[in-house]
């Protein structure tokens, strides 16, 4: 771990001693957060644009869950320290919202509570973390919390790719070959963020075979498992315990579009008590005894929330979604430097390949978002920070209008910047005769 | 690493730091003695080793702070994600707040909002653990700081609180303790678990010592406000121009709302040494990778803290001061155990206990385990704080709960005494 700072601070004629932790800053260089408020500060305020995405025209959360919290905040039963693990009525709550489906079934004991989905990403990595040399495989691309906390905990990251050519499957093979005898855990993010695929029930069996195999943890981040609108069913990861052990991740910040309320879950789908009897369990509880506690406040009302919410909610907000998309590809048409190669089933994003062949003075993702923020007050994500180069992700969960604009935006951006009709017409001249000759 | 039976080898296994950072922290002494409880008493269990008297109905929160969450949860303004210092609104708020009777304005940038107190601690420890560091903890001490510490692989020395001199600080012992390494010391004021408030002048005195020895002071003054003595709270703010101060807070105690979890930490800075050591850089690292207090919690915040009436304050101060005399008056009757120093503040009093006045029983914790499984009452053993041999008895509970707390402390004493020699 490297210091910050300067190794000898002066200041009222005493020698300061204290440093900042240096390792923090290569794990938080690689946070979303940091990126995109970085980004936001370089918005021009005096374009007259309001900011995109904004939080104003975003899905709203559902009456039910309001009241539950509002509830729980009015009994004055939850003002109290909360246990570690969490309160006994929100873990029963969690392990029924889970079960559904799953051969073998949680039990409240076998899910904690966590500070959103975030906080369990923290905790299960430095639980894991108790290998020196101890590695973890992440998607690529991925969600950079996993790999801040990795960096930060100590754990090395090694990636495995999702193929664009089949679905943004897992490249099984390469997941083999990146792994070792010190790998502890692959990550497996479904339905999948950025990609917006979900995955069959044949190919996460595969996964757990292969992390039999290995001798890994699966954990499975499973944060947007109520916003799925393609035809795909979305499988837990749970249903293939028996094969491997499964820590599913999971909250309710975007099933119910409630970020800001910080509430999530880990749950143990360990019904060959592997994760029990090699120590990881106990890791986990004395890591959650030494972190802060969730709000009782959201403990308290989770049972409502998970249980009362109707489904039309779900139902409408997903069809929303899948409108979006819809609109969002008819859209695409006008802007040919982005380019979707798979239409999302779930999530709230698009994911696109960034063309930088028919634009002017664009060398790359990176360099694509930092001129559209400063240009049109749009934000989107380069997917060099998710791992993948000369990609772009677009968030697409807001009302139609704001959608509208967005994509004003990128149409108006894409014209300031596309090469010059010349240019084009040589380029597609060059490819007629290629194809000529090669017929 | 593990192996399971059929000689499968998983290459996970658990974490040893974990485990020896968490080991003999207050929730495991209670854990413990709640196992020695005999179920078959019929009476109700009496908590007297919790730091938490929200249950109670004399410290139920203000109805004003409860309309002013649920207000910002109905307006669906605050359902998104938190910035990582927290919304401006809520840290224009907290600088405020904490403004209040010092010379001197805290600017909103230096306020960090955290979920609670115990999240800033653990941000703080992050932060300051540069290998080979130290930090300077107090005996008895708050053992989270301790846990945490251990956690981060930051090294852990003791000073000494003194019982004789109210609880001061050993300045002494500190500047023997501190060398070239010695990052910072933590100052707990109003005192858990001691009780006792720190006068202005030894204040400063702690913060000459620290800039003396180059370290900045962690401030924890999570039960500001909360004194019912004679001595008035001064807050370590008042010195940052001499030593850098990292200040700690939060509304759990004053509001009896732990389980909203939000409190904060501000860099108290004049002079930048903290920002100029990267400090600054840092601990927005760790905020940035860390959770965050809950956004509609923190769209309350101007009205909790600006709104919230004199009355309710009073009137859990009062309960407070009406437990603490209680407390004090009748542990002078138990011949095994004195108090040192009449407790003016916080939730907490340090008791000593008299052994060789006792029959059978040999320290603090087979005292506690045994006063639990006889009386069904649980005090926690001093060893959880760093004082073996000690008792902390929390006094933050109904007055009439808490009597009869003390009247059975009182029995369970009078039986294990060592009986009169007969001449």
């Amino acid at each position: 771990m490297a210091t910050n700072g300067n190794d000898n601070c002066n200041a009222n004629d005493s020698v300061w001693q204290f440093r900042g932790n240096g390792a923090t800053s290569d794990a938080a260089a690689v946070t979303l957060r940091k990126l995109v408020f970085g980004m936001f500060k370089n918005c021009n305020f005096n374009n007259g644009k309001t900011i995109l995405p904004s939080t104003t025209h975003s899905f709203k959360t559902c009456p039910e869950a309001e009241e539950a919290v509002a509830a729980a905040v009015r009994s004055g039963m939850a003002n109290s320290y909360a246990p570690s693990p969490g309160i006994f009525n929100a873990r029963r709550a969690v392990a029924d919202y889970l079960n559904g489906e799953l051969p073998t079934k949680l039990r409240p004991e076998d899910v904690y509570i966590t500070g959103g989905c975030n906080q369990a990403i923290e905790i299960v990595l430095d639980s894991l973390a108790g290998n020196p040399a101890g590695n973890i495989l992440l998607p690529n691309p991925g969600y950079p919390h996993y790999d801040a906390r990795a960096i930060y905990s100590g754990v090395e990251v090694r990636k495995y790719d999702l193929l664009p050519e089949r679905d943004f499957e897992i490249d099984l093979d390469a997941l083999e070959a990146a792994a070792d005898k010190n790998t502890v855990a692959l990550v497996l993010i479904n339905p999948n963020n950025p990609c917006g695929n979900v995955y069959t029930y044949d190919h996460l069996k595969k996964v757990a075979e292969m992390a039999k195999k290995l001798g890994i943890v699966v954990i499975s981040d499973e944060v947007y498992d109520k916003v799925v609108y393609g035809d795909r069913p979305f499988v837990p990861m749970g249903t293939f315990a028996s094969i491997a052990p499964v820590i599913t991740l999971g909250s309710i910040s975007k099933g119910w579009v409630v970020p800001g309320w910080r509430i999530g879950w880990m749950a143990m789908n360990d019904s060959n008590r592997i994760l029990k009897n090699t120590g990881v369990v106990e890791s986990i509880e004395d890591c959650l005894d030494l972190t802060p506690q969730p709000s009782f406040l959201l403990q308290e009302a989770l049972p409502e929330i998970l249980e009362k919410t109707p489904k039309e909610y779900f139902a409408k907000k997903n069809k929303a979604m899948k409108r979006n998309v819809e609109l969002s590809f008819e859209r695409l048409r006008d802007i040919p430097c982005l380019f979707c190669p798979k239409k999302p089933e779930s999530c709230s994003y698009l994911w696109l390949r960034l063309d930088t062949s028919v634009l002017a003075n664009i060398e790359n993702d990176l360099d694509f978002c930092t001129k559209l923020v400063t240009e049109e007050s749009l934000v989107l994500v380069p997917g060099v920070a998710l791992g993948a180069k000369n990609w772009v992700r677009i968030s697409i969960g807001t009302e139609e209008s704001e959608l509208a604009e967005t994509f004003d935006r990128l149409k108006s951006f894409y014209s300031r910047h596309a090469i010059s009709k010349e240019t084009i017409k040589s380029h597609v001249d060059t490819v007629n005769q290629i194809v000529v000759a090669v017929v | 690493m593990g192996e399971t039976r059929g000689g499968k080898r998983w290459n996970f296994g658990a974490n040893e730091v974990v485990e020896l950072s968490c080991s003999q922290n207050v929730r495991y002494f209670l854990n413990l003695l709640a196992d020695n409880l005999d179920r078959s008493d019929s009476r109700p269990v009496i908590p007297l080793g919790h730091g938490d008297p929200s249950p109670f109905p004399s410290y139920r929160t203000d109805p004003s702070a409860v309309e002013a969450v649920c207000d910002a949860l109905r307006s669906a303004q605050f359902n998104h994600y938190s910035t990582t210092s927290g919304l401006p609104i809520a840290r224009k708020a907290v600088a405020e707040y904490l403004s209040r009777g010092l010379t001197y304005q805290i600017c909103p940038n230096d306020v960090h909002l955290t979920a609670g107190c115990h999240h800033a601690i653990d941000v703080l420890m992050s932060t300051l653990a540069v290998p080979g560091a130290n930090i300077l903890l107090p005996r008895p001490s708050y053992p989270m700081y301790d846990s945490r510490a251990a956690f981060s692989q930051l090294e852990i020395r003791r000073y000494d609180l003194l019982p004789e001199n109210g609880w001061e600080v050993d300045l002494d012992a500190v500047e023997a303790l501190a060398d070239e390494k010695t990052a910072a010391i933590l100052v707990i004021n109003p005192c858990n678990p001691c009780g006792n408030v720190f006068s202005r002048q030894h204040l400063q005195k702690i913060a000459e010592t620290a800039s003396k020895l180059g370290v900045l002071v962690i401030a924890d003054e999570v039960y500001k406000d909360i004194t019912f003595g004679e001595t008035p709270f001064v807050s370590m703010a008042e010195f940052a121009d001499i030593v850098p101060v990292m200040l700690l807070g939060s509304i759990s105690k004053r509001w009896c709302v732990p389980g909203w979890r939000f409190g904060w930490m501000a860099t108290l800075d004049p002079h930048n040494i903290m920002k100029d050591s990267g400090l600054v850089h840092s601990l927005a690292n760790v905020l940035n990778m860390s959770t965050d207090p809950t956004t509609f919690i923190q769209g309350a915040i101007p009205d909790i803290l600006e709104k919230t009436k004199e009355e309710f304050f009073s009137s859990v101060l009062e309960t407070l001061r009406e437990c603490s005399e209680s407390c004090y008056e009748e542990i002078k009757k138990i011949p095994c155990i004195t108090c040192p120093y009449k407790p003016e503040a916080s939730m907490f009093t340090m008791v000593k206990l008299e052994l060789s006045v006792l029959e059978d029983i040999k320290d603090d914790l087979e005292f506690c385990c045994k006063l639990a499984k006889e009386e069904s009452l649980i005090i926690l053993p001093g060893r959880s704080v760093g004082l073996k041999n000690w008792l902390r008895i929390t006094f933050a509970v109904e007055p009439e709960l808490l009597k009869d707390g003390l009247s059975r402390l009182n029995k369970f004493a009078q039986r294990h005494s060592k009986k009169k020699q007969q001449p």
